[in-house]
């Protein structure tokens, strides 16, 4: 029983910060086209905004392999 | 790097100002600099002023602009053709020039209007002949005598066709007939024909229900129904052989007068790009100044090109950069050739400001090194050595060729943490080529391992970024800042150990020292950075378990190919499972260049460029041809 909890917060640990990054990413996503047609100058700007969110889910996933590592 | 600039004054007598401004476009190494307060001591600037130009030199400005606004004209109305060079002197041309211009001008504007209301007839005449022509097999039989309107319409929505006919048959009292047929885009077209008295009313109907009626072109209005079809062929055939005609005549007279005007053309731009630089200059009474920037490696060239033009009449001297002009100072990057394709990276982003560092060098090493760590697979990166190669000898933009080159070497990186990991398509190469007893890590199994691999890269990497903030911080004479990236680098560090030998990776003992010394940081912490500093260096050490993407990557990369693998066994039948296989792999190859590429450049680009790049710097921007 106690592995089905460690698999449940394992994964909700990852699931839950991958629903958040994909609702962050696809708002700045939409953003961030609009503002590379307007100004190409800003690509690089734009790259690191939409990779920003990505690190819920990245420490999301850490948290989730120490919790199935223990 | 950032090359290293020189703050330069040029002074002259003031007849050879555009000798000289001549030479510097020729040369392409110096920056006039717009705003030269900084240039003119306090004590000069009463007797310094801008450079005025003079009655002559503004009616010649004047002169040129006008006539280059025509000859602009001239080619607009002309087809874009290859001409010959011309090799005739503009200046002793330049009065005939003049004088032929408007003539030509006003040929050819009437060759455009004409071609245009030719091209517009040929529009409308093809409309009406795909009317016609949708209709004429329904035609015979049909009452074409006189006595008799035909209307044409177009119908959009099939079920408005029966509502037509409803209001129609109940105005003509059921005396019309109506023949329809598919146009070309798939729409409805319909004759009507019925009583001339009633078409009036009709056609008011048919405006009221916005149903458009198809006009007949003018040429052909007064041409009875039966005959509209040949004559409307006739027209085309006569239009076509008019628009040709004005096209040849068009293209001769290109050919003729093209690069006569071409070459004027060329020098009026000159002539007046050295004019309008004369507005940015100062002069006194007798002398002219110049001031601006060039690239310390072309200082050399630059006074021996004066000193050999103008003997001792044109004087260069370099004068010292204050700290107040560092923000003013324009910035080129120069780096050794194998770094150069990674500008490209670097032009993404706003440039760094001069008394800042150039992150190039730092991405040429540590992009390649993140890519492969994270694609890790002799057989993706034995594809993608291949693609760069052919990428690299084929293509012909520079963007292109920079792009093949960064993925060449990052293919190579791949290659060889493939021979690491023991990869190939997955776990393939395990599997048939018996690399599993050669390599050093099994990603799939060693994921606790590759995430603390991980995180000492970020470690690593974060605390080099604090370095050169450091260094970046006592360039730029900001001395607390360069204190506070010290003193994060000191807790970085001591939390990483401390971590450490809580994990008993390091002696134990260790861990009550760093502790103290940790809380001894503390008040360093807040006088560097002030009451916000630990949110700083709470960011750096979220910066740093950031690096925990090459390994998450890196593991759904190689589990990808697993699944391809297995799907491929899955089917029970060879050829299926080659094929799928082939299309997993197809699909992880794609994903596995635009997500370690995306992810090696953002931990560049957020997690590390933030330590130390000082964005806003202004691009180096010469005069040249």
């Amino acid at each position: 029983m106690e592995k089905a909890y460690l698999a449940l917060a394992a994964a909700l640990a990852v699931g839950l910060p991958a629903i958040a990054t994909a609702w962050a990413q696809s708002r700045i996503g939409a953003a961030g086209a609009g503002t590379i047609a307007e100004k190409p100058e800003l690509t690089g700007t734009v790259i690191i905004m939409l990779a920003i969110p990505e690190t819920m889910v990245i420490l999301g996933f850490v948290v989730a392999v120490i919790i199935l590592a223990m | 790097m950032i090359a290293r600039m020189v703050k330069v004054e040029i002074v002259g007598p003031g007849g050879r100002i555009l000798e000289v401004l001549s030479l510097l476009r020729e040369l392409g190494v110096f920056q006039i600099e717009h705003d030269s307060t900084a240039f003119i001591p306090a004590q000069d600037q009463d007797k310094v002023r801008s450079h005025i130009l003079d009655e002559k030199t503004l009616a010649e400005r004047i002169f040129y602009e006008e006539l280059k606004a025509r000859i602009d004209e001239l080619f607009g109305c002309l087809p874009q053709l290859e001409t010959r060079e011309s090799y005739l002197d503009p200046g002793s041309v330049l009065e005939s020039v003049t004088q032929t211009v408007q003539k030509h001008s006003a040929t050819c504007r009437e060759w455009s209007r004409k071609r245009e209301t030719l091209q517009q007839e040929l529009a409308e005449l093809s409309r009406y002949r795909d009317f016609l022509r949708a209709l004429e097999p329904h035609l015979e039989g049909l009452l074409l005598e006189s006595g008799l309107e035909f209307i044409g319409v177009t119908i959009k929505e099939p079920d408005a066709l029966e509502e037509l006919m409803r209001v129609i048959s109940r105005l003509t009292q059921n005396r019309y007939q109506i023949l329809t047929a598919k146009g070309a885009d798939d729409t409805l077209i319909a004759l009507i024909t019925l009583e001339k008295g009633v078409a009036q009313k009709v056609r008011a109907v048919l405006g009221e229900q916005h149903v458009p009626e198809l006009t007949s072109p003018a040429a052909l209005a007064a041409v009875p129904f039966s005959e509209k079809s040949a004559f409307l062929r006739q027209r085309v055939e006569q239009a076509t052989a008019e628009l040709v005609s004005i096209e040849t005549e068009q293209a001769a007279f290109a050919r003729r007068w093209g690069a006569i005007y071409g070459r004027v053309r060329s020098w009026l731009e000159v002539r007046l790009a050295l004019l309008r630089n004369v507005a940015y200059l100062h002069q006194t009474g007798m002398c002219f100044f110049i001031h601006g920037w060039t690239p310390e490696q072309d200082l050399a060239r630059l006074e021996q090109e004066a000193y050999r033009l103008f003997g001792g009449q044109v004087v260069v001297v370099k004068k010292q950069i204050l700290e107040q002009d560092l923000d003013q100072v324009p910035v080129t990057l120069r780096n050794p050739p194998f770094f150069r394709p990674f500008e490209l990276f670097a032009r993404l982003l706003p440039l760094p400001r001069y008394a800042s560092i150039d992150p190039t060098p730092f991405i040429a090493i540590g992009f390649p090194l993140f890519f492969g760590m994270i694609l890790g697979d002799i057989g993706y990166g034995s594809i993608l050595l291949a693609v760069a190669l052919c990428l690299a000898r084929r293509a012909r933009s520079d963007t292109v060729r920079d792009a093949a080159r960064i993925l060449l070497v990052c293919s190579i990186y791949a290659i060889v943490f493939g021979i690491i990991y023991g990869e190939m398509f997955g776990e393939l190469g395990t599997r048939l080529l018996g690399l599993k007893d050669g390599h050093l890590v099994e990603r799939r199994h060693a994921i606790v391992p590759m995430l603390y691999f991980a995180l000492s890269i970020g470690v690593a990497h974060v605390t080099l970024g604090l370095l050169l903030g450091v260094v970046t911080a006592l360039k730029r004479k900001t001395g607390r800042e360069a204190l506070f990236k010290l003193v994060n680098i000191a807790v970085i560090l001591g939390l990483a150990v401390l971590f450490l030998s809580l994990m008993e990776e390091v002696p134990r003992f260790l861990a009550m020292p760093l502790t103290i010394t940790l809380l001894l940081l503390i008040p360093a912490l807040f006088f560097s950075g002030g009451v916000l500093a630990p949110l700083e260096l709470m960011k750096n050490v979220g910066n740093i378990i950031s690096y925990a993407r090459i390994m998450a990557i890196g593991l759904a990369s190689v589990l990808l190919a697993s699944v391809a693998n297995d799907f491929a066994g899955m089917t029970g039948n060879i050829i299926t499972g080659v094929l799928l296989a082939l299309l997993f792999h197809v699909i992880n190859l794609v994903l596995g260049v635009f997500s370690p590429a995306i992810h090696a450049l953002r931990l560049h680009y957020v997690e590390f460029y933030s330590k130390f790049v000082v964005p806003g710097g202004k691009k180096f921007e010469p005069l040249k041809k």
